[in-house]
């Protein structure tokens, strides 16, 4: 063993033992006990289907995904949001509150030093493996997991009534319903127009049976090609999307400019210009201006239907 | 001992060519029925009878085919599996390079990080240069940069004052394939969240989408760097036997290192532009080969380019058709053919 060989062996046998000595204390100093200031909880079952328990009105909640606290401030509750994440613009205020990473990255650290009381995630977070450093400080995780406007309706509800404001929640589900009945009413004597759904063009992504996009289609007036495939995001075949022959193609826009999939240059819709970029904040996050998406799906797909 | 090799080598030579030909026309014949066999299967069935007689009349008679499959078989299927035929093609002459030169029979464009150093190029491309028009044409040249760069630190940091072993080699693979992964990381977080999920796809080799352009470049790429490993398969023979061996032999060992350095870095640079990191392709197929034909470089090198162009084809035929109309990455299926295919080498052998 040459000269440098023996004193890198040391210097990791040194770091072994520093580690090892550090995991000891760090173990034993482990603190044990619930939150200091114990208010009132209840249990309740989240949309991943676990208990949790959560305080009856909490004063101090993180949310980690857009529509989370699109729904917050909706239900009136947006005075007590605490941390969002990077990806939360909406509405205006919601720019203020303290940011706590994006909704794939949360920070556990900024989480913990802002004290939340509740944070509501969406099943795209990556909070699992905190879970248990969450538990030991008393912090409820509450997971919303919807997969159509209905399950979006239930969303709202259930996160009114977590915070406090039923009734708040109950006045906008009711008015959200209403104006997503006046669509369904006024594309419901047209023949349903095959759509086809792009995530991204390359590789091409799509929108399956278990995603909120298939419902809101079919809400609007028009059928997506891929509604029967099981899944919710999934990558797509070219040729399928092609052989599917959708009359139009809608997209969700953003910041930058989308292009319609190669694949898709002969199809139906580019061929009649029935290629439809859509605020992707209106049809990717599934809180209240969902209904927003769903008026701009059904006005490109019938615009007959609201010619006044 | 060396001079019976050389003198063997030179005798051999007229027989090796013949023998050369006649192992390449039959793997051409069999790529030619692969890529016939794999244009007619696909998510979308085509009328069997039709599809043949149109690509037979090179798409002038559409034999019946409607104009939207005709497109799915001529826009969609058939640039897919040219793609698949040359990045194929491309990492296993690659491979089949890297392990002559080095002597080491691991050495591999994805397992030394120089698939990773093409597409941090790729990348930095994509993000500095958008995805306009003329930025197709960089991105496969920055891909090459990125492929020779990592090639040379790879060889350095191997070579050190001692030469280089195998291990020392695959150690500075693995050093600078964990640094690039933690670049490509660092781009990923500069790109925003749709841009994301197609490059995670690509990063595990995607073949679907690629333009004309970058196809035309994925072709020229594979039968430039063909030729000129095949051309200098000779020197290579001679390298195998050791540098100094090869020196005595009258090789130019340098030059030959640097011709080598550059042709795989153009294979892998515009391979990895075209459809991202395939991996296993240039470790399993040139193994293959040599099992199969043996080890003379003349042969091996032009044999292990069709045979891998064949096994990327069957490979992205299964990842395209196994779970219709959805679709698998292409590098799931070449590792889940190549791991255990390697592993049963390694025992058997």
């Amino acid at each position: 063993m040459s000269k440098s060989n023996t004193i890198s062996f040391r210097l990791i046998l040194a770091l072994a033992l520093i580690v090892s000595a550090c995991a000891l204390s760090c173990s034993s100093r482990r603190e044990t006990g619930a939150p200091a200031n114990a208010t009132e909880t209840r249990e309740v079952t989240d949309e991943a289907g676990k208990r949790v328990r959560v305080p009856v009105r909490p004063q101090r909640i993180v949310t980690l995904a857009p529509n989370l606290t699109e729904i917050v401030y909706a239900v009136g509750a947006g005075d007590r949001l605490v941390g969002n994440t990077t990806f939360c613009d909406y509405p205006e205020q919601a720019k203020q509150v303290a940011k706590v990473g994006d909704t794939l990255q949360p920070n556990i650290e900024r989480i913990i030093a802002l004290r939340p009381e509740l944070i509501l995630v969406s099943t795209a977070s990556q909070l699992e493996i905190f879970t248990k450093q969450l538990d030991e400080r008393g912090i409820a995780v509450f997971v919303t997991d919807p997969h159509d406007l209905e399950g979006i309706f239930r969303s709202i509800k259930t996160v009114g009534d977590l915070l406090g404001q039923q009734e708040q929640a109950e006045t906008l589900v009711n008015s959200l319903r209403t104006r997503a009945a006046a669509v369904e009413d006024a594309v419901k004597s047209r023949p349903p127009v095959t759509v086809f759904y792009q995530v991204s063009p390359s590789p091409l992504w799509t929108a399956g049976r278990k995603s909120w996009i298939t419902d809101l289609i079919r809400r609007a007036g028009g059928k997506s090609v891929t509604a029967e495939v099981e899944g919710e995001w999934m990558r797509y075949s070219d040729e399928a999307a092609l052989a599917s022959r959708p009359e139009a193609i809608i997209m969700a826009t953003g910041g930058e400019k989308m292009e319609v999939a190669a694949a898709l240059q002969k199809s139906p819709a580019v061929i009649n210009k029935r290629v439809y970029g859509i605020n992707g904040d209106y049809l990717s996050r599934p809180g209240p201006r969902l209904v927003e998406g769903l008026e701009q799906i059904a006005r490109v797909l019938h615009p007959e239907a609201f010619k006044q | 001992m060396t001079i019976a090799v050389q003198q063997n080598l030179v005798r051999g030579a007229r027989s090796t060519l013949r023998r050369t030909i006649l192992i390449c026309l039959a793997l051409l014949v069999a790529l030619f029925l692969f890529i016939v066999v794999a244009s007619v299967i696909g998510a979308e069935r085509l009328p069997f009878a039709s599809s043949l007689c149109a690509l037979f009349t090179g798409g002038f008679s559409t034999c019946g085919l409607s104009p939207e499959q005709s497109a799915i078989l001529f826009d969609i299927r058939l640039p897919r599996i040219l793609l698949a035929a040359s990045v194929g093609a491309s990492l296993a002459t690659a491979g089949a390079g890297y392990q002559a030169l080095l002597r080491n029979p691991l050495a591999e464009p994805y397992l030394l990080g120089i698939s990773n150093g093409a597409a941090v190029g790729t990348m930095v491309a994509l993000v500095f240069f958008g995805t306009g028009q003329g930025s197709e044409w960089l991105r496969p040249v920055m891909a090459f940069v990125g492929a020779l760069s990592s090639t040379f630190v790879v060889y350095r940091l191997a070579r050190g004052r001692t030469g280089a072993t195998p291990e020392k080699l695959i150690l500075a693979g693995v050093i600078v394939t964990t640094f690039l992964s933690s670049a490509i990381v660092f781009i990923t977080t500069m790109m925003d969240a749709t841009r994301i999920r197609s490059f995670t796809f690509w990063l595990l080799g995607d073949l679907s989408g690629a333009s004309s352009s970058l196809l035309i470049i994925a072709i020229i790429a594979a039968v430039i760097g063909t030729v000129v490993l095949t051309l200098h398969a000779r020197s290579l023979n001679l390298l195998m036997l050791g540098e100094r061996d090869a020196f005595d032999l009258g090789v130019e060992v340098e030059r030959v290192r640097l011709i080598v350095f550059l042709a795989a870095s153009l294979l892998v640079g515009a391979s990895v532009a075209s459809s991202g990191s395939v991996g296993y392709v240039g470790l399993v197929v040139p193994h293959l080969v040599r099992l199969a034909i043996g080890s003379d470089n003349r042969t091996a090198i032009p044999a292990a380019a069709l045979a891998g162009a064949v096994f990327v084809i069957v490979a992205d035929t299964v990842a395209r058709t196994v779970i219709a109309p959805r679709e698998l990455p292409v590098g799931a299926i070449t590792a889940l053919i190549g791991a255990p295919l390697f592993i049963y080498l390694l025992r058997r052998g």
